[in-house]
């Protein structure tokens, strides 16, 4: 006992953490946390309705009414052309499946390394996969020429006789994101349904049938639990490598293509680190602003949250730049004709700004604010590098995608690229994504109250001397 | 042998012919005239699925190339040369594969109108006027204006097809003493027609419009030459280039282009010369002068006062290069030197032309393979009948200024866009009192006409071409309707929407109508028994691609095989005796204007004068520039630098004549010191696809001509000034790709 | 099952075929005219877009004629006119990529088809051809109910080729519908198709005799001649597509 005591640092009383800082180790009784959850999903201000009528008029217009004209005039109202045969539709779905990453994968890794820091934040996070990658689907629909007839991908025997071509890069992406949208649903239902017990239990009428169907009768059995924690395990397990394949593949529709600039082996694990750079980044943001406008949030979000992603955040950026670099010194010593070609248009060219942006949204802007405990614990600034690193992820891809389109191989077709009603719909996509959060607030425990029970259960705070010293006792 | 021949007699002709009906199904059997009409009331012989083909005659310019016409259900589908006839050899270029967006161009006139002056012939939503007279009243309406005006108050402007309706016009004027028709194009302006034949006549003693056998030549000098675009017959120079390069598989042609502005044509040659606007012919007086001097002979007359030092100092052409040049001329087995466009519209056009028949006669090529002829005389031709000059179209828009014409017939040209500004054909129209127009399209004439009495489409006609330049044999070009009329199928009952009429056909009625003298002279039942009247001259002619002793017979042939021509080589080699004996002054031109700038229109390549209305030419990109839909001002980037102005940018150029706007196409292969603009945009009528696009550089020329009559249309010097407006020219090129850093060709 | 019905090889639609077909073009020869491309758009009924969209690189034509530039004013020269079409790969990247076999290959002609009414508008095939030829329909340029210039014009729209409609890929097709009409001629007369008795419309109209077209297979072939002078060369041929075009080197 004297031994660790002499261990310790010897720190003067106000230089030590108060260990209630942390989550697990503020613990509050079931039922009062059980309160706070329902309250904040049954509170609702006019703020709040104005935010989403808002929101839902630009869903209507920006992507229903938008979209609609899409399709009746063609593609002709959107800033594709040729060489750039793929615009901002790209751009988006790259950039949405990218956000997706955050939720299932970060969560996953989270789990299966038992960062107890996880607990209260997993679900916000995995809320996101679900809701991003809607949002890459409609991007994918929104690309095509002929959106009605996107059901010849689905193999399946039909009056056509024709079957889906599986040599083709697409075919993967689309079996590869049809897999994740159910693993993730899944992976989302999962830890839910304790918590939706739970609503159940304290609701009455209709809404206690609605949550009864959605709860699939969990009564919190020895037999259930130990079910669901099997099941969650084989999920954050089997779902990692999900995820690697889908930005993979993803990233296989570009590197799989003969263009310079996009024929490039490292393209799979750069799309994957930069899925999660901008993935993760948006995992600040979105809990800035539950923390900030929902009531009771300021409890479950704390500094530490954002302390762990922040630390995340900072790691994934050097892994992102290693892979840009590797891509692009490859390139350049490599002395391809073409690729110098790419790399002088892309940054002397007419949009050479978007290059230095990326860089420094990427890698000066994490680099010079996430080494700083402090700075990582405060959550606007947080919620800011957040933001400016999914600018800077979403230029990059804008780079890959319209800017490197724009030279091939034929210099005589050059033409760039100005998006059009791509504007409009990207606005859209991004006013859903908000409005099915603001929805999910409403109808869905946005904290894993369960979990963070069962963490609080777990943790200790032992006396040691003067000193408290936090102990884990073994969950699983 | 009666008029009628039978189809059992006429199918035994037709197994004399077999061989040349191989890719021909079309032309009238049992009847005189074939109907063709839609579907709803099918032929015997049109089967459906499978197509028809007519043998016809293109009649986009005035070249006269024989198309094939593919027909399926009553409607035109594709053209495609004629592989007999002379002239094209089964070639086209893009104009006369787009001539089906003439015949179904939804802005035609929809039949006869009585309009008053300026009038738009389509509203604003591009519906077109509806027609508001019958047929019979505007045959009495030209009936009357032909019987009850004096003959020599009574004027013809045409085109420049010397065709079927010309030799009809001439009949008619003769019968009733009236002024012969006048001929005018814009394409004879740059072609400087008149120019060369006089050259021709001066030196050679001989009229007729100059042969360059490009072809069976092994070095080509061309002054200002653009024949590979609309130059005289460009599909049959076309072929001649290419034999040029390939004929001879030991030695490739060289080919030398002597311009300020590399055009189309400059852009295949082996050498591009950027000289002074206005030095060809002294270029050329300097390269004999240097090959005679060479070779140690004492100078001809022609060359007495040429000084080779003072015209490399003008043309900005070194001693050396002229000097090599003239080497190679000299060394050469088959050399030919070319003289035309841009070269010849100076005021010293005719000594250009003149300096470059010497250059030819010196190296002895004057009707020798690979030289100059003259053009063989079409069939039934007594002579070659050019198109009037800008001096004698001057002459007649004064006439018509002086209120003397009391009724002016205009037919197949557009002269209010065909004319430079400077000659006010506008306010001459206004002492005409009336003016019938048998546009087929509503073009700035039609709208300042009183009478609008739409012609058939060529497509849709009888007729034949004199073909004027390009074939080696004394060609006859025929034309045949290949459709019946242009119809819309609204319901079930196909409706006509475009009531046109032959104007021979109305010519001729109105003649009967008119009486006296020119009932007698033209008792015609319609155009064919006119055209049949003339063909009679080539019966039992034995020397051609076919021949038949009887009428009808030879006129199923005849459009069977889309014309007829003679078999032999009829070039005429004139004699070259004193054509070495011509002193020159060698004086370089003169310019209008005090403008810093040369300034050379030149014709757009692809869309000529009257392409603007046929939305394919123009989408078809500019061959040099690759613009679409609009027009331009070429500079060199250096100037337009110094002027501060860059791609896009607008600019207001200003000559003594006028001024127009054009965006700025900074153009690497002009010299610093001229501009050039094509010509072709900037109609104020002619359809939704050419109205209000871009502008027509010949508001900046003014009316000077050269020695001969022919404008002088690169005589102007120009300033420019910029607007400060951009407006940006669609260009098929990515300019990123082929002008800035990043684009390094493949 | 569904693989069977998807090679072109099993397909009946194939076992007709007579022969490999191949492009020659002089490029010493080419004049830059612009004849081709009318010829192309009237013959497969390649619909104009306008200025605007012409000039933000939308044009369909299925032959654009290139050129570049090369030194300055005055030793400047203009590079050798360079018509560039599709260029029926042998080994074609527009294939592998595209989900819907819209994309397909015929084994026995060794051409690349492109199936209007299967394509869904992905447009991967597009970025993945090396020499940009697909172009695609942005708007319903052929729709009369939007272009209402368009109900006269129509009526020249060559029946033997479909009209596409917005969203849908297109490209040069080596004019198939000549190559089988000119079959079935042979084959209904009994004998082998003649050299040069395919013309495609672009050869056809050339003025300069530019484009030489015909089997491949056969060495006595005009096309298989003219493939193998010290001229010839192929566009982009590092990477290995094994293009059916092949260009004669101007200027020499």
């Amino acid at each position: 006992m004297s031994a660790i005591a002499k261990a310790l640092p010897r720190l003067r009383p106000e230089e030590m953490e108060d260990p209630k800082e942390h989550l697990m180790h503020d613990p509050m009784p079931r039922g009062d946390m059980n309160t706070m959850v329902l309250d904040s999903m049954h509170t609702a201000t006019w703020k709040y309705w104005t935010v989403v009528t808002i929101l839902a008029f630009i869903v209507v217009t920006c992507l229903g009414y938008a979209w609609y004209y899409l399709i009746m005039q063609g593609l002709g109202v959107s800033g594709d052309d040729r060489p750039v045969y793929w615009g901002v539709f790209l751009v988006n779905f790259v950039y949405w499946i990218g956000i997706s990453h955050s939720g299932t994968l970060t969560s996953a890794i989270l789990r299966v390394l038992k960062i107890e820091s996880r607990r209260p934040f997993t679900r916000v996070a995995e809320l996101m996969t679900a809701f991003a990658i809607v949002n890459a689907g409609l991007s994918v629909f929104m690309h095509m020429g002929r959106v009605w007839l996107a059901y010849w991908m689905i193999p399946y025997p039909n009056e056509r006789t024709i079957w889906p071509d599986f040599h083709s890069p697409l075919m993967w992406d689309f079996m590869a994101i049809t897999t994740y949208l159910i693993c993730s649903s899944l992976y989302l239902f999962l830890p839910l349904i304790p918590d939706l017990a739970m609503v159940r239990d304290r609701s009455k009428g209709w809404v206690k049938t609605f949550y009864k169907i959605l709860a699939i009768g969990f009564r919190g059995t020895e037999g259930e639990w130990k079910n669901l924690h099997l099941a969650m395990n084989i999920f954050a397990f089997a779902i990692i490598p999900v995820a690697f394949s889908v930005h993979t593949i993803v990233a296989w529709d570009f590197a799989m293509a003969i263009r310079p600039g996009w024929s490039s082996s490292v393209f799979g694990p750069y799309f994957v680190s930069g899925a999660l750079l901008s993935g993760v980044a948006a995992v600040p943001i979105v809990l800035f602003l539950v923390r900030s406008t929902m009531k009771n949030m300021k409890y479950f979000l704390r500094p530490e949250h954002f302390d762990t992603v922040g630390k995340m955040l900072l790691i994934i950026s050097m892994i992102w730049a290693y892979f840009y670099f590797n891509d692009y010194i490859v390139s350049w010593y490599g002395g391809d004709k073409w690729e110098k070609i790419l790399n002088l248009f892309v940054q002397t060219g007419p949009q050479w700004w978007l290059w230095y942006l990326m860089l420094f949204c990427n890698i000066v802007v994490p680099w010079s604010i996430l080494w700083r405990k402090k700075w990582r614990q405060t959550p606007w600034l947080m919620a800011l590098v957040g933001i400016l690193i999914n600018v800077g992820m979403y230029t990059e891809r804008y780079i890959i995608v319209p800017e490197m389109l724009t030279i091939n191989r034929m210099p005589f077709t050059w033409h760039s690229y100005i998006p059009r009603v791509e504007i409009i719909l990207t606005i859209g996509t991004f006013a859903l994504f908000l409005l099915l959060y603001f929805a999910a607030s409403r109808i869905l425990p946005l904290i894993p109250a369960w979990e963070v029970q069962e963490g609080q259960e777990g943790h200790i705070l032992r006396k040691i001397g003067k000193a408290r010293i936090p102990t884990i006792s073994e969950i699983d | 042998m009666s008029d009628k021949i039978s189809r059992r007699d006429f199918l035994k002709l037709a197994g004399v012919g077999a061989a040349t009906t191989a890719v021909l199904t079309g032309c009238g059997p049992a009847a005189r005239l074939v109907q063709r009409e839609p579907y709803t009331k099918m032929p015997e012989y049109t089967y459906n699925g499978l197509s028809t083909y007519y043998a016809t005659t293109c009649r986009e310019c005035s070249a006269g190339c024989g198309l094939i016409a593919r027909t399926y259900q009553g409607r035109a589908i594709k053209v495609e040369g004629n592989p007999n006839n002379p002239v094209n050899l089964g070639k086209t270029c893009a104009r006369g594969q787009a001539t089906l967006e003439g015949l179904y161009n939804p802005q035609r006139v929809r039949g006869p109108i009585k309009h008053s002056r300026g009038q738009s012939l389509y509203g604003s939503d591009n519906q077109n006027v509806e027609s508001n007279m019958s047929w019979d009243d505007a045959i009495q309406v030209v009936a009357d204006a032909l019987s009850k005006n004096q003959p020599n108050e009574i004027a013809f402007l045409m085109g420049m097809a010397p065709d079927h309706l010309f030799d009809l016009i001439t009949d008619l004027t003769k019968a009733i003493n009236a002024p012969a028709p006048i001929r005018f194009g814009a394409l004879g302006m740059f072609e400087a027609r008149t120019t060369l034949m006089q050259a021709a006549n001066d030196l050679l003693g001989q009229s007729g419009l100059p042969f360059f056998d490009i072809g069976n030549a092994d070095l080509v000098f061309s002054f200002g030459a653009n024949f590979l675009e609309t130059w005289l017959s460009p599909v049959a120079q076309t072929r001649g280039y290419s034999s040029l390069r390939r004929r001879n598989p030991n030695q490739r042609g060289y080919f030398v282009q002597f311009e300020a502005r590399m055009s189309q044509t400059g852009a295949k040659a082996d050498e591009w010369i950027p000289i002074t606007p206005g030095t060809e012919g002294l270029v050329a007086l300097a390269l004999g002068s240097l090959m005679v001097t060479a070779s140690g002979a004492s100078l001809p007359a022609a060359y007495s006062n040429v000084d080779v030092n003072s015209i490399a100092n003008v043309s900005g052409v070194t001693l050396d290069t002229l000097k090599r040049l003239a080497n190679m001329f000299a060394g050469s087995a088959h050399p030919l030197a070319i003289s035309g466009g841009a070269a010849l519209g100076q005021s010293n056009g005719l000594q250009t032309a003149e300096a470059v028949l010497t250059l030819n006669a010196l190296v002895n090529n004057i009707g020798k393979d690979g030289g100059v002829f003259l053009s063989p005389l079409a069939p039934l031709a007594d002579e070659y009948h050019r198109p009037a000059s800008i001096r004698e179209m001057d002459d007649f828009v004064a006439k018509l200024q002086s209120g003397s014409i009391k009724v002016l017939f205009v037919h197949g040209v557009n002269p209010l866009f065909e004319l430079p500004k400077s000659i006010a054909l506008r306010d001459a129209f206004k002492n005409v009192p009336q003016i019938v127009s048998f546009a087929t399209f509503p073009d700035e004439t039609a709208v300042q006409a009183d009478y609008i009495f739409p012609d058939k489409h060529g497509l849709e006609s009888w007729g034949y071409q004199k073909v004027a330049a390009g074939a080696g044999s004394s060609t006859l070009s025929g034309a045949q309707p290949v459709v019946s009329g242009v119809y819309t199928a609204d319901g079930a009952v196909p409706q006509i929407f475009y009531d046109a009429r032959a104007t021979a056909d109305v010519l001729l009625a109105a003649a009967q109508k008119a009486g006296g003298t020119l009932a007698s002279a033209l008792k015609f039942k319609d155009e064919l028994e006119y055209i049949q009247s003339q063909l009679k001259g080539l019966l039992g002619n034995t020397d051609g691609f076919f021949s038949a002793a009887e009428i009808n017979t030879f006129t199923a042939y005849f459009q069977q095989n889309g014309g007829w021509w003679k078999t032999s080589d009829d070039r005429v080699a004139p004699s070259a005796s004193n054509a070495l004996n011509k002193t020159f002054n060698a004086t370089p031109a003169q310019f209008v204007g005090d403008g810093e700038l040369y300034f050379v229109p030149f014709v757009e390549p692809v869309m000529a004068e009257a392409g603007a209305n046929k939305p394919w030419l123009q989408e078809i990109p500019d061959p040099t520039t690759t613009v679409v839909w609009n027009s331009w001002v070429e500079i060199n980037p250096d100037t337009a630098a110094q002027l501060g102005v860059d791609n896009d940018d607008v600019v207001l150029i200003s000559s003594d004549a006028g001024s127009v706007e054009a965006s700025v196409y900074k153009y690497p292969a002009i010299r610093p010191d001229t501009i050039a603009m094509p010509f072709g945009q900037g109609h104020t009528a002619y359809g939704q696809f050419a109205q209000g696009r871009g502008v027509n550089p010949f508001d900046l020329l003014s009316n000077a001509t050269n020695e001969a009559g022919d404008l002088a249309f690169a005589s102007m010097k120009v300033s420019i000034k910029k607007t400060g407006k951009k407006r940006q020219l669609s260009r098929l090129e990515g300019v990123i790709g082929v002008y800035e850093n990043f684009g390094q060709q493949p | 099952m569904a693989n069977d019905l998807n090679s072109p090889v099993k397909m009946n639609m194939s076992q007709d075929a007579q022969g490999k077909w191949g492009m020659v073009i002089d490029q010493d020869l080419c004049t830059g005219c612009q004849a081709c491309v009318a010829a192309c758009s009237m013959e497969n009924n390649v619909p104009f877009v306008g200025e605007v969209d012409a000039g933000y690189g939308r044009n369909m034509q299925w032959i654009r004629i290139e050129r570049f530039w090369s030194g300055s004013f005055p030793d400047i020269k203009m590079t050798s006119y360079q018509p560039v079409m599709c260029q029926q790969c042998h080994k074609a990247p527009c294939e592998p990529v595209c989900p819907v076999y819209a994309s397909v290959h015929s084994e026995s002609e060794d051409l690349n088809l492109q199936v209007y009414n299967r394509c869904i508008g992905t447009r991967y095939c597009a970025n993945n051809c090396p020499y940009q030829a697909r172009t695609f329909n942005w708007r319903d340029y052929q729709d009369a109910r939007q272009r209402p210039e368009l109900v006269t014009l129509q009526n020249h729209l060559n029946p033997d080729v479909t009209v596409r409609r917005r969203g849908v890929m297109e490209k040069c097709t080596f004019c198939i519908q000549r190559i089988r009409h000119t079959e079935d001629t042979a084959e209904s007369e009994n004998r082998e198709i003649r050299d040069g008795e395919v013309v495609p419309a672009c050869a056809q109209a050339c003025p300069a005799s530019a484009i030489t077209f015909g089997r491949i297979d056969d060495p006595t072939t005009q096309v298989s001649q003219a493939a193998v002078t010290s001229r010839a060369g192929h566009l982009l041929e590092d990477l290995g597509t094994i293009p059916h075009v092949t260009y004669l080197a101007g200027g020499a």
